[in-house]
């Protein structure tokens, strides 16, 4: 009897672990198929030689060798590193700024929040003609506003130097998403903490050093990372402003252009899956990196109630 | 405006009211900073050509047209002059390399081996004319400016051009001869690219369909999938959901050459297969894991009464957790639509021919032919854009739920 219920609760048990993995066939496959697959055979082949074509023919560590001395590499690293460095802090500083602003009580708060998020939606290839047009340098919106103020603006997509700052001014524009994030963040932090700054005299700056600013770390953390990937991965803006060149001079050439050039243009899908993957280990790197050094910064909730 | 404040800015009540107005106002700034790029494509979309390259930039397409030209010919070289006249009356005056060339209705001021200097006026125009107005078959027209029968000016005005001048009438130099309106004709000709063998309805046609396909796989299989994550107790469960999050730190790119071959090797380049195919198969770790918060919000109460009523899982799922996460699905299907809709590096990959193209290739073929007509160039963003606009107005609240409901508070 008792071996009996045993059994058919043995019995239940993998019948849902069978079902469990029913549904999640669909994913299983598709990880199997489109990501793990991919995952081995981009190693693989980025210590080959192929074209696509004739097989691929091994090279051992040849194209890793090669980036060191490919300048156009060593220049699309330089020029995503330049994009993150700037685009992901002002992002962040800019994306928190206009949700403290988005979290006051104003009756037109829903408007306001409305019109900060409306260019995140519009990313893409329509946005990037937009803003090819603002930065034109004879007629354009940005020289014009700059001229207002007496300042003659550069040439921006034309010029080398001030290519790079013109793609992360566009990608300002987009700060309306994760400002999102964070208000859904400033909205979780308990009044009490407020109420009981209030009792300890504390000033609009103090609130804002001591509870506002630690409370949202965790939701800073998490999209400083989800920034950082998407910041190393840019490419859409700069193909559609630069005609898929990267120009002004490759000033604009990043990483994931050069291996979409490598790969759809010149076919050394070897070397092209190469970069791949110093790319994925270079975002990998500073994800582990971040998560080492969050300890240091990131404040959860449990932490600050002791 | 400004009731009260919350969060740290709330402190000492006069002090506050003051810089809560500075921050009101601080707030409206940005917004207009943010707003003005999508203003400035609509009015751009709406202008004249010649209403575009204007410094200051005009704000309103709404223009008017005057009689202007130079009614003075001026020499831009030294030297000694020379006349030709052609078949057609045209004459030309020949200076130190330099050929000016005369309209036949123009009055010269030199004569034939007259030595000028730089800056002489050679001939002039009259300043004086007759209108007559030419209606093409494509609706647009033509004002001409005569004298004694022979062409002064022509200005070729669009059809949403006005002319305020009637045929016949004498009009002088500084006249108004049209109001320009807003060019509604530009939506028309970007619609319809005459460079461009493919117009918007193709693109629009097939972004619609990927899109609709797409959201469809993805609704369907991130579902199911969140579903056996949400309620089944299996081994490695955890561990594959694990993997699953930790698979949204892999760039496309590390993928993107063999997944390309895959599909190459099924046939299926310049197809829509690889944009649809790979969304029936998971729909993305983020949607699994937006799905699966919001089951778990789910009672399983509901579950296990139906299991008694003799649903078995496949039944529980679609007959009972389905309707329930429907404002959930909402949310993954609008930004399912806006990843679709802006997607750019997958279509670039995988179509090649033009009637395949979707809206963003098509716009970016667009601006490769129409590099500088921006009046064209932000008509047809507008185009891709309005229903992405539209889109977002109407199911605003989806995208805030989204973001809550994922857990993302920390």
């Amino acid at each position: 009897m008792e071996k009996a219920i045993k059994r058919s609760k043995f019995k239940m048990s993998t019948q849902d672990a069978i079902w469990g993995y029913v549904f999640l066939s669909p994913w299983i496959l598709g990880m199997i198929f489109f990501t793990a697959g991919p995952i081995i055979a981009s190693l693989i082949l980025s210590f080959c030689d192929w074209d696509l074509i004739t097989l691929p023919k091994l090279v051992g560590f040849g194209n890793f060798m090669k980036m060191f001395t490919d300048a156009r590499f060593l220049n699309s690293m330089f020029n995503t590193f330049y994009y993150t460095v700037f685009s992901v802090p002002l992002g962040i500083i800019g994306s928190v700024m206009v949700a403290l602003l988005m979290n006051q009580k104003w009756r037109t708060v829903r408007l306001l929040r409305t019109i900060y998020y409306l260019p995140s939606v519009t990313a893409g290839v329509a946005s990037a003609i937009i803003w090819m047009w603002l930065l034109n340098p004879d007629f354009g919106l940005i020289n014009y506003g700059l001229s207002l103020l007496g300042i003659k603006g550069p040439m921006w997509m034309a010029d080398e130097v001030w290519s790079k700052p013109a793609i992360i001014i566009m990608s300002l524009w987009g700060v309306g998403g994760n400002m999102i994030i964070y208000l859904a963040g400033l909205q979780g932090i308990p009044r009490q903490l407020y109420e009981a700054a209030d009792i300890d005299g504390a000033g609009m700056f103090d609130k804002f050093r001591y509870v506002t600013l630690p409370m949202l770390t965790p939701v800073i953390f998490f999209n400083l990372i989800m920034s950082i990937v998407a910041s190393f991965q840019v490419f859409t803006q700069v193909y559609v402003m630069t005609g898929g060149q990267g120009g002004p001079a490759d000033s604009t050439l990043v990483m994931v252009l050069y291996i979409y050039q490598q790969a759809f243009k010149f076919h050394n899908m070897g070397y092209a899956s190469a970069i791949a993957w110093v790319l994925f280990i270079i975002i990998l790197v500073f994800t582990l990196l971040q998560f080492k050094m969050s300890g240091g910064w990131v404040h959860y909730e449990g932490e600050l109630k002791k | 405006m400004a009731k009260k404040s919350v969060g740290f800015f709330e402190s000492q009540k006069i002090q506050a009211g003051i810089s809560s107005w500075i921050l009101y106002l601080i707030a409206w700034a940005g917004a207009l900073i943010f707003v003005i790029p999508l203003v400035w494509m609509i009015t751009t979309s709406l202008k004249a050509p010649d209403q575009i390259f204007t410094n200051p930039p005009r704000w309103i397409p709404y223009s008017q047209l005057y009689l202007t030209y130079e009614t003075k010919i001026l020499a831009r070289n030294d030297g000694k002059i020379k006349i030709t006249v052609d078949e057609d009356g045209t004459k030309r005056i020949d200076l130190g390399g330099y050929s000016h060339v005369i309209p036949a209705i123009a009055e010269l001021q030199v004569k034939k081996n007259m030595r000028v200097v730089k800056g002489d006026v050679l001939a002039t125009l009259p300043s004086k004319g007759r209108v007559s107005i030419v209606e093409k078959a494509d609706k647009t027209k033509v004002i001409s400016v005569t004298d004694r029968g022979r062409l002064i000016k022509e200005f070729n005005i669009s059809q949403d051009t006005k002319a305020v001048v009637k045929d016949g009438d004498t009009v002088t130099m500084g006249d108004k001869l049209a109001d320009v309106m807003p060019q509604w004709s530009n939506y028309a000709k970007a619609w319809a690219p005459k460079a461009l063998d493919e117009t918007f309805t193709r693109y629009l046609m097939n972004t619609l369909i990927i899109t609709i396909t797409g959201i469809i796989g993805v609704l369907l299989s991130s579902t199911f999938v969140a579903y056996g994550f949400a309620r089944f107790k299996f081994p490695y469960r955890d561990q594959l959901f694990l993997l699953m999050i930790s698979t949204m730190m892999i760039p496309a790119q590390v993928t993107m050459i063999p997944t390309f071959f895959l599909f190459k090797s099924l046939g299926w380049i310049d197809t829509f297969a690889p944009l649809i195919v790979p969304t029936f198969f998971g729909g993305g770790a983020f949607n699994i894991f937006l799905m699966r918060q919001f089951l778990m919000t789910v009672p399983t109460e509901l579950d296990e009464a139906a299991k008694i009523d003799g649903c078995n899982y496949l039944q529980i799922f679609w007959i009972i957790l389905v309707p329930l996460v429907k404002p959930a699905m909402a949310t993954t299907a609008i930004f399912g639509f806006v990843y679709n809709w802006n997607d750019f590096m997958n279509p670039l990959i995988y179509l090649n021919s033009t009637s395949n193209y979707t809206l963003a290739l098509g716009l970016q073929t667009f601006t490769t032919m129409y590099g500088t007509n921006y009046d064209l160039m932000m008509a047809a963003s507008t185009i891709v854009l309005l229903p992405i606009l539209m889109i977002f107005f109407f199911g605003q609240r989806f995208f805030i739920e989204g973001v809550a409901t994922s857990g993302l508070k920390g």
